[in-house]
């Protein structure tokens, strides 16, 4: 049995390192790419939104490697995702590809049904104790990702080389990648750490202070630097210090561990925030969404980006109350739709747009222009 | 008291609920016009670009109604054990809010069958204070709107027409249980009636034959009832089929045939209207008095997005013709009509030939439903 999963960012390594640490053959699929895309494309239903189309790319390059078993989160709605795992087994074996699908969730509630389908995974050799001890492992790498990834936020727009930057945030996933004990990922951390230190010496880091933006939106595109288009980078690029409503852990602490592990940067809040606006939950992270918005906007970061797959019906939901956010606490909020057509530069143009939009709010809020003001211009 | 109920979405399957429901508690519901022109324009000025057609319909509808005390907007998040509707039903009133004109106050209260009939009317009482009802009569009315589902659900849509099924049911009541009562409030059909004029296709209508075994091919039209029954948005795709075809409905499908047709699939499916619509769609696609498989959808709708696949899947299986229909606010009625003949054509010429296909430059298109 060879085991492959969907890619959903970084959470590759997570998933890898679960595995490996249970002496189960995994195959890591190839990086999302266009490739994939068209690949997942071309079988998927043709209104199915972006994540199954990654998804199914993802199967059919690992499946050229060798892979046999699909492992795969579900749900019980509403949103579509809880679904995939059976309609993606049944493309798949109708397109000829020998896949075993399985779903990681408890099947009509039955707590049983899901040791059952550990079990199959696991083999027979792991015990119990070992699988909840690698679960937990694993669970700390993610939260040590995220830790990274929000580091690298930061130092993007602070830092004067991007891509020394870029480098070393390379360079710590695959630190992370190969850790497998406990220090070794705390080690990873500090030293991430420390060499944005060093390079922040000499640099006036006291002056700069960059736009901060809020991305909030569909949990696997806003992961997936590959379907939002890198807009992160792009906008640490631009000089904007990101940060982002739900983190890998904070999803995996809620969703696989049902709460009992917070995550970096727990969703729980949320919901409370969102009442005003969307009272009840919409299925996905519909309301999560919201309430971001509104924890972002309280802090009083300068933008908030929405981001979603075309046609996701939660954040259409949340899509639709955003105005509403936007009103009341003053804060403009751009909504970014992805698909398989999305292009490089579109993006990139909109993004540049709306950055210069808030750099020129926050000039005119730091020099209200008075009269002489003026006339000393005009000599 | 006046309550306005939008045309739209819920009314098409759960308006026998809720007209049992008011009625029972005497207050008066005021139905928006079936959609015209004006209305979804109105809705698709007022509504979010990225929602579903059915959405941008609503909330046309909502402007359409006046001099009403509330607008009722109800929060359908589930209609039975196990499932939800649809994500954009959980997000009504608020994602619908900016249509709604100023001023003007929206009634709503959560539905959610998920849990129990408790937690149900635990969750209605909430009107008790905003209508100013007791709680019994709240119970009560529960009990009246239940009962006018039910008789709609057992009608299985016998007439082709959601007005007329309504129809059928309301007259059915009226003379079995509350006949006595002549100076009863105008009931809701009676109402509705003063506000749509029935035309002359009513007559139409009845010259048609009904359930009578005919050599005229049978369609099975599948999607959700507020497309196959809303006629303005879908062209008035319903009555072309039946001035042509004997039409089969998602609601002709008796609720044991559902059930037993959702076998096969490992995991079920957690939306009450998929549910139906698979279930339905995969009895046909088995069907063999059943000529061709019609799906109606409309562009972004996430449920059909996974629901069509599964069902075209089970119609290229047993080699039955099929036809998706997607509709949005653009669709023209030269090209649906082009289609549909095209569609019919091909049915119809299939049964003539039986399905004969020349062998030669067999599997060039392996994927085709040619037997």
């Amino acid at each position: 049995m060879k085991v492959t999963f969907p890619h959903m960012g970084n959470a590759w390594i997570v998933i890898q390192t679960l595995f490996e640490s249970l002496n189960v053959e995994v195959v890591v699929p190839p990086f999302n790419s266009k490739r994939t895309l068209n690949l997942g494309t071309k079988l998927s239903p043709e209104s199915a939104c972006l994540p199954l189309k990654l998804n199914l790319g993802n199967y059919i390059e690992a499946a050229n490697e060798g892979a046999d078993t699909i492992v795969i989160t579900g749900g019980i709605g509403p949103c579509r995702f809880g679904y995939y795992g059976e309609v993606e087994r049944q493309i798949l074996i109708d397109s000829g590809y020998n896949y075993e699908v399985v779903t990681l969730e408890p099947p009509d509630g039955s707590l049983l049904g899901l040791a059952k389908r550990i079990r199959f995974l696991a083999g027979t050799k792991n015990s119990w104790a070992k699988i909840l001890m690698a679960m937990r492992f694993a669970y700390l790498k993610s939260v040590a990702l995220d830790r990274v990834e929000d580091l690298i936020h930061a130092a993007r727009p602070r830092l004067s080389n991007p891509a020394l930057t870029e480098k070393l945030y390379e360079k710590a996933k695959e630190q992370l990648v190969q850790a497998m004990t406990e220090k070794r990922v705390k080690d990873t951390v500090a030293w991430v750490q420390e060499s944005i230190r060093e390079r922040q010496e000499g640099l006036n880091t006291e002056s700069v202070k960059p736009l901060r933006i809020g991305i909030i939106g569909e949990i696997y595109t806003i992961l997936d630097p590959f379907s939002s288009v890198g807009i992160e980078e792009e906008l640490g690029r631009l000089g904007v210090e990101v940060d982002r409503s739900i983190y890998l852990s904070g999803w995996v602490g809620n969703h696989i561990f049902r709460g009992l592990a917070p995550g970096y940067r727990s969703i729980k809040s949320y919901p409370k925030h969102a009442k005003p606006f969307l009272p009840h939950f919409v299925g996905g992270h519909g309301i999560e969404t919201v309430g971001a918005a509104v924890k972002f906007a309280r802090e009083g970061y300068d933008g908030i980006i929405q981001v979603f797959p075309l046609s996701c019906m939660p954040e259409i939901v949340a899509a639709s109350v955003l105005p509403k956010v936007q009103d009341a606490y003053k804060i403009p909020i751009m909504t970014l739709i992805v698909d398989e057509h999305t292009g490089h530069a579109g993006i990139q143009t909109r993004l540049e747009a709306y950055v210069d939009m808030l750099e020129r709010a926050r000039l005119l809020q730091e020099s209200i222009q008075t009269r002489e003001g003026v006339l000393s211009v005009g000599g | 008291m006046k309550i306005g109920f939008p045309r739209a979405l819920y009314y098409f399957d759960y308006f026998p609920f809720w007209s049992g429901f008011f009625h029972s508690l005497d207050i008066e519901l005021v139905i928006s016009p079936p959609t015209h022109r004006e209305i979804m324009n109105q809705g698709l000025k007022k509504a979010s670009d990225e929602t579903c057609l059915p959405l941008k319909i609503l909330a046309g509808h909502i402007q359409a109604l006046e001099d009403v005390d509330y607008i009722f907007l109800p929060r359908m998040v589930s209609v039975e054990a196990d499932t939800y509707t649809c994500p954009k039903f959980l997000g009504i009133p608020e994602s619908v809010l900016p249509a709604v004109p100023e001023g003007q106050s929206v009634l709503t209260v959560t539905l959610n069958w998920r849990n129990s009939k408790r937690q149900v009317l635990k969750d209605l009482e909430v009107l008790t204070e905003q209508l100013g009802k007791s709680k019994a009569e709240i119970r009560q009315a529960f009990n009246k709107g239940m009962e006018w589902q039910k008789k709609y659900q057992n009608s299985m849509g016998a007439e082709w027409d959601f007005e007329d099924s309504l129809n059928k049911i309301e007259s059915a009541s009226w003379d079995s249980t509350e006949s006595s009562k002549s100076s009863a409030p105008l009931t809701w059909k009676e109402r509705m009636i003063s506000i749509i004029p029935l035309t002359s296709d009513k007559a139409e209508k009845q010259n048609l034959p009904v359930g009578e075994k005919s050599d005229r091919l049978r369609i099975a039209l599948v999607g959700h009832s507020y497309l196959t029954h809303e006629s303005y948005a879908n062209l008035n795709l319903l009555r072309k089929l039946h001035e042509k075809v004997d039409v089969e409905l998602v609601q002709n499908v008796r609720q044991e045939d559902i059930e037993g047709h959702l076998s096969g699939l490992r995991k079920k499916i957690f939306w009450s209207h998929s549910k139906q619509i698979f279930g339905a769609g995969n009895k046909y696609a088995q069907d063999q008095r059943v000529d061709g498989i019609i799906y109606l959808t409309c562009f972004g709708c996430g449920t059909d997005s996974i629901i069509q696949e599964l069902v075209s899947r089970k119609a290229r299986e047993k080699h039955k013709p099929y036809m998706l229909i997607t509709l949005d606010e653009h669709s023209g009625e030269a090209g649906l009509v082009t289609r549909l003949e095209a569609f019919l054509d091909m049915v119809e010429r299939r049964r003539g030939h039986e399905g004969y296909v020349s062998t030669y430059g067999e599997c060039l298109d392996s994927d085709s439903n040619a037997l």
